[in-house]
Formats: C-alpha cells, structure tokens, sequence
C-alpha cells in the first residue's frame, strides 16, 4: 500500500495544527470569515496554501501556526456540491447551536444568548493563527491580512485574541494543556507511558479507528481523507465565584486549596492528585515526564483523586466505567482570553475572561458530544447520576463528592463556573483538500 | 373490605383524580378504581416512576430504559442461535462488561421466524451503542448475525436498523428507577463493608 492509501496516515498533508502541540507560552488569534463571493474565497484558499505547515514541515524551533477550518455552511458558501455536503457527519451538517440540547448549552450558555455572530450561518470560514510571542503572531496575522486585499467578497466578522502566560494557567489559576491522548504513527511524544497509542483512526478521517474499522469518509476521498474535525467554544469563566464558594465551604486556607485541586484533579502547578494527592509538588507540576504519566487503576474510591474531579472525568484512564474510555478521548487546544483575576481577589471585577476552547478529533458524535452529555454534565458512568463535572458542568445546585475516610465531603448548591458565550463545529481538511476547495468550479 | 367503604375511599379522592379514572375505566370493579385512583393521587409515588423516553424509540423511568424488538431471523437463525444458548446453558454472563444492562432476554416467536430481543439499561442507548460494540462485537454479531438483513454491529446504519425493528412499550414499570446497574454494585460493595465492620465490632 501507498502512503496515501494506506494505513498509516502522510503526516505531510495533514495541516500541522491538528497534531503539532501549540507553543507555551503563546499569544494567538481566532478570526471568523462570511465568504459572500466563492471564487474569492478560493482565491484566498489558493493564496494561504503556501503559508500552511504540514504535521511533517511544522518547524518545533519557529513555533508558528496557522489553521483553517470550515463550518458546513462555509464548505456550501466556497461551492462544495451538495451530494458532498450529505456525506459529512449529521451533527457537524446540523452545527454546534442546533445540537445545544446534547451539550447541555441551556440557560446562560443557550444559543439565544450567545455573542454574535457565533452560531449565526454567516460564520464560514475560521482562521486561527497561534505563536510563541506577540512580533511572531503580528507577523503571521500580517500575511493573512495580506492575503485577505482586495477581496471584498470575504469578510471578517469576528476577532477574538488569545494568549498564556508563561505559567500557563488557566482563568482559574491551574495549569492546562498537560493531558494530551497518545497517537499512533503521529511522531508526537506521548506523554502517558501507560496510555497505548490511539488509532490513528481517532483523530483523522479515512482511518482504522478504535473499534476495529474505518468511518464513512467525506467523499470525493481527497476532500475527507487525512481532514479531521474540531469544535471550538468560547467558555466565559466566573471565576470570583468559584473562589467564594470554596472558600465559604473550606476550613482555612490550605483547605480552600486541597478543594480546588479535588475539583480540577491536579494542583495549580500541574501536579496531579493522583501522584501527589497531599500538596501541591511544583518540580512535578512542571516535569514533562512525570506530570502525566499515571492512572486510576490503585485509586478505585478516589480517595487521591474524586471520581468526579474534572480530570478525572474528562479521561478515566484504566479507571472502571460504564463504557468504553478510549472511545471518548480528545485532542484539546484551550486557550486563554481576557484579563486574569488576580491572585487573592474574591469580588468580581466585571471582565469577560475564559478559554476559548478547542476540541480535535474524528468523532464529534462519540468524542465530544458523548463527553459533554455522558462526562461533563452526568454522573451515571461513574455511579453517581446526581452529579455532573463541578468544574465545568451545567451546574444549577449541583453536587460534589470528595471521597475521604472514614467520611467523605459532600458539596452542594454548586453554581454554574463555566459558562458558554458560543461556538461552532469545524471541519479542518488535509493540505491537498484545501488545493481540491482552491481549484472548485462550481 | 364493603363494597360500600370502597365507595367511600373513591369518593374521598381527588376531584381531577375520580374525573380521569372514571373517563377511561368506569366499568371496572370499584376496587381496582380504587387502587388506580390511589395510586394516582400519590405525586411522589407518580413522579418517581415518571415514564419518559430513552431516546428515538422507547420508554425511559427515571434511569432504566426499555428496549424491545422483534427481527426477522434468517432461515436456520433460530436453529443455530439454540445451539449457542444450549452450549451456555442460556447464560450470557459475559454482557456484564457493558456495565448498564440490567437484563435482557432472546425469544423465538412464530414458528422461529421471529426473534423478541428485550432488555432494560441504564441511560440513553445511543450514544453508547459504539461502547457496547468494542465490548462484545463478536457477541452482537454472532447473536445478530442470524437476524435477516444485520449490517455489522460496527456499520453506520446499526442503530437505525434497530430503530426499524424496535417496538415501544406503552407502559413501564421499574421498582426503583434511580437505580443503576453501576449504583447497584456500589450498594452491593457498601453492604459488605458495612456488614463486615459490623461483625468485627462484634
Ligand atoms: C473553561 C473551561 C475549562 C477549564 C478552565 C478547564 C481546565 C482544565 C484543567 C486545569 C485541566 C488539567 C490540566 C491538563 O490535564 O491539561 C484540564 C484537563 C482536561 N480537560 Fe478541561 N477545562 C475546561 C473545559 C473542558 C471541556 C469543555 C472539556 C471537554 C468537553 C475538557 C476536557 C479536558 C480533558 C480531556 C482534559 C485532560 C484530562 C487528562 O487527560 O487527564 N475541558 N482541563
């Protein structure tokens, strides 16, 4: 078998986004585009090919990326024909607003009030460029600018920056991006020695996958094959009540910091609960090579890490579940907006800050709508269907329950921390997808 | 008790209550009126056993959900699926792994033509349709494969092709709703550790 058609994937035409890890630290930019005029649109493809690095060209050195996605209304606005549109996946045809109900996306995070024009049909084509430093983020927005003149006929409708410090903390104050799924043949370090490699299958289309065959593939083969998709969310975070509801529940101090790291399953510096379940451990928080490397497995009640911790949740490890563990596991490439708050401050100062979430995989349906439905905003796969993730559940009076012995700690009356401001599914196609979009004459 | 006391207890109830029972059942015997009427004015005995639905097809109470279909079977289907009941003696322990079913049963019907697959389980079946098929994809399929037209329990059209088939209950009882076939083990594993501390207070 060739490259191409065979079993391993080229990671030379894969765009380098999907499997390169961003930078830390970064600063980046989500620019959304209303494609009005579908030749110009191809133009633009056409002109930004050259720019695109490959999973295999990506420079570890340079750092600098640039990623294009389309939602399904931007495949149909750049003129792919409609008995092609029908093959891809029902839930990214349908988009993230119109599956609000399987995400738990009620209330404050229902479509009705999110930030236009996110999940309105004009959001066509999603630009995201991402860099170790603002001078190299200004440079590569500069040749995307560059290649966006005189083409009226593509509009840019929202902008939305991003960054890390070089702490890499999230709005809540914990290190993110550590926990990251192993990939056959991606020539990316995994960083759980106990976590076999995933299929390939998982996390590009055209495949062998984790249940032993290959999902229908967006056809002609050359648009689907080698393409994956995302789904990117912008989650405004409250983060001055997270910190008054632990602090109103903890003890002192040192409690209010023990509940913390039980809700996320890790301390602030990354060290996981379940390696270093007492303290925090800052040399083990920042050490690639042990911070994720660990299970579940001689941990059955939790007692280091709580079943229901949002770590925990969000990848089980050898953990026992209702279900299968590797069948809902995830790309992730969250990043961070808005001001933090700073350390100690308990009030809420009004500015929208969050992470403007993105998730990479295959699957939508079985990877990031079955972890939103099942892992996110319900208990019954770990036994207790009551309770929903407290960190980033759609809590309304919600429970939390910390193993300990000989009795645990239940919390209650949990608000929502997280909410969602809007999204959208896109689909991210292979380099030689995107020269198939540029050369379309419908 | 007097047919006149159960009069008596009928008329006590609700208005909306005697109104709705008597719509539908009046020429029943006043003692399972009664019963009916009774039951229906118990809100929480109503609302805990609350009938809902476990998706596209199906009846759902509080976490347990029915499945029942009735499928063609190929010729011969019945004729080999007993010889594998028979080689287990119909025990089918293995289907615990999926950790949500609660039971589930085989039966020929018109002359082995026909095969009634019912089962209760925990949450929705949808979305871990794929979970239960890396599980036991060789079950599915040795089971399944004897039904007329199966695609393959890994092809994308299984599930409507059950859907097809699936047949939805027009009532459901479940004794205790809120109990999941996981719920259930950790109860198990909390009495044993309660009975066991209790005897070594002893
Ligand atoms: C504002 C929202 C969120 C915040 C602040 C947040 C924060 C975190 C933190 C601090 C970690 C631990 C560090 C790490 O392993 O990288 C983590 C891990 C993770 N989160 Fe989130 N998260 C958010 C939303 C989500 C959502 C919506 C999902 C999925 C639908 C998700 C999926 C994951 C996964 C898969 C992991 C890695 C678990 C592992 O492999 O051990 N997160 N998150």
């Amino acid at each position: 078998m060739s490259t191409d058609h065979g079993s391993v994937p080229n990671l030379a035409d894969v765009q380098a986004a999907v499997l390169q890890p961003r930078p830390t630290p970064y600063a980046g930019t989500y620019l959304a585009l209303r494609i009005d005029d579908r030749r110009q649109a191809r133009a633009l493809v056409q002109r930004m090919l050259p720019m695109l690095d490959s999973v295999a060209s990506f420079d570890a050195e340079r750092q600098v990326s640039l990623a294009i996605g389309f939602s399904f209304e931007g495949l149909r606005a750049i003129g792919v024909p409609e008995d092609s549109l029908a093959t891809f996946s029902p839930e990214f045809q349908q988009g993230m607003a119109a599956r609000a109900a399987e995400l738990g996306d009620l209330g404050d995070s229902s479509p009705a009030n999110w930030e236009g024009p996110l999940g309105s049909k004009d959001l066509h084509l999603m630009l995201v460029g991402l860099a170790p430093d603002t001078p190299r983020l200004e440079a590569i927005l500069l040749l995307a600018r560059d290649a966006l003149r005189d083409l009226p006929g593509v509009a840019t409708i929202w902008q939305q920056e991003v960054f890390a410090a070089p702490n890499e903390r999230e709005p809540f104050g914990f290190k993110d991006g550590i926990g990251q799924p192993a990939i056959e043949g991606a020539a990316i370090p995994c960083t759980n020695s106990r976590e076999e490699p995933l299929k390939a299958g998982e996390f590009l289309l055209g495949f062998e996958d984790e249940t032993g065959s290959i999902a229908p593939v967006p056809q002609p083969d050359i648009l689907g094959r080698g393409g994956t998709y995302a789904a990117f969310r912008k989650l405004h975070t409250r983060v001055a009540d997270f910190r008054q509801y632990l602090r109103d529940r903890a003890a002192d101090r040192a409690d209010e910091e023990l509940l913390a790291a039980k809700v996320v399953g890790r301390w602030p510096s990354g060290a996981p609960l379940a390696l270093s379940p007492d303290r925090d451990d800052p040399e083990l928080g920042a050490d690639p090579h042990r911070n994720n490397d660990f299970q579940y497995g001689d941990d059955p009640r939790g007692l280091k890490c709580p079943l229901g911790s949002h770590a925990r949740r969000m990848n089980p490890r050898d953990a026992i579940i209702t279900g299968e563990v590797r069948l809902h596991r995830m790309i992730r490439r969250g990043t961070n907006y808005g001001p933090p708050l700073p350390q100690g401050v308990y009030e809420d100062d009004g500015a929208d800050r969050g992470i403007v979430f993105a998730f990479i995989g295959a699957h939508l349906a079985r990877q990031f709508e079955f972890v939103q439905a099942q892992w996110v905003n319900d208990g019954k796969f770990i036994g207790v269907p009551a309770e929903k993730d407290p960190l980033v559940g759609a809590n309304d009076d919600g429970q939390f329950t910390v193993p300990r012995t000989p009795i645990r700690r239940r919390f209650q009356g949990l608000p929502p921390f997280v909410v969602n401001r809007g999204g959208e599914y896109c689909f991210l196609p292979s380099l030689s997808a995107l020269r198939w979009i540029a050369d379309l004459d419908t | 008790m007097s047919q006149q006391s159960l009069e008596q207890r009928f008329q006590g109830l609700p208005a909306t209550v005697r109104q709705k029972v008597d719509a539908v059942i009046d020429d029943a015997k006043v003692a399972l009126k009664v019963r009916v009427g009774e039951l229906l004015a118990d809100k929480d005995e109503v609302a805990e056993h609350a009938v809902t639905t476990a998706g596209r097809v199906g009846a759902k109470s509080g976490e347990v959900s029915e499945l029942t279909a009735i499928m063609p079977l190929k010729p011969g289907g019945a004729e080999r699926l007993r010889k594998f009941f028979k080689l287990v003696d119909g025990n089918l322990a293995g289907a615990g792994d999926v950790g949500t079913l609660h039971n589930m049963r085989f039966v020929f019907l018109d002359g082995d033509t026909k095969l009634l697959f019912a089962t209760a389980y925990d949450g929705e079946w949808d979305p871990y349709i794929d979970d239960f098929a890396t599980k036991i994809p060789e079950m599915m399929d040795h089971l399944f494969g004897n039904v007329e037209g199966w695609p393959g329990i890994h092809s994308p059209e299984v599930k409507d092709f059950i859907v097809q088939y699936q047949l939805p209950a027009e009532a459901w009882f479940v004794a205790h709703p809120n109990l999941t076939v996981a719920g259930a083990t950790r109860l198990k594993r909390l009495d044993r550790t309660v009975q066991s501390f209790l005897t070594e207070l002893n």
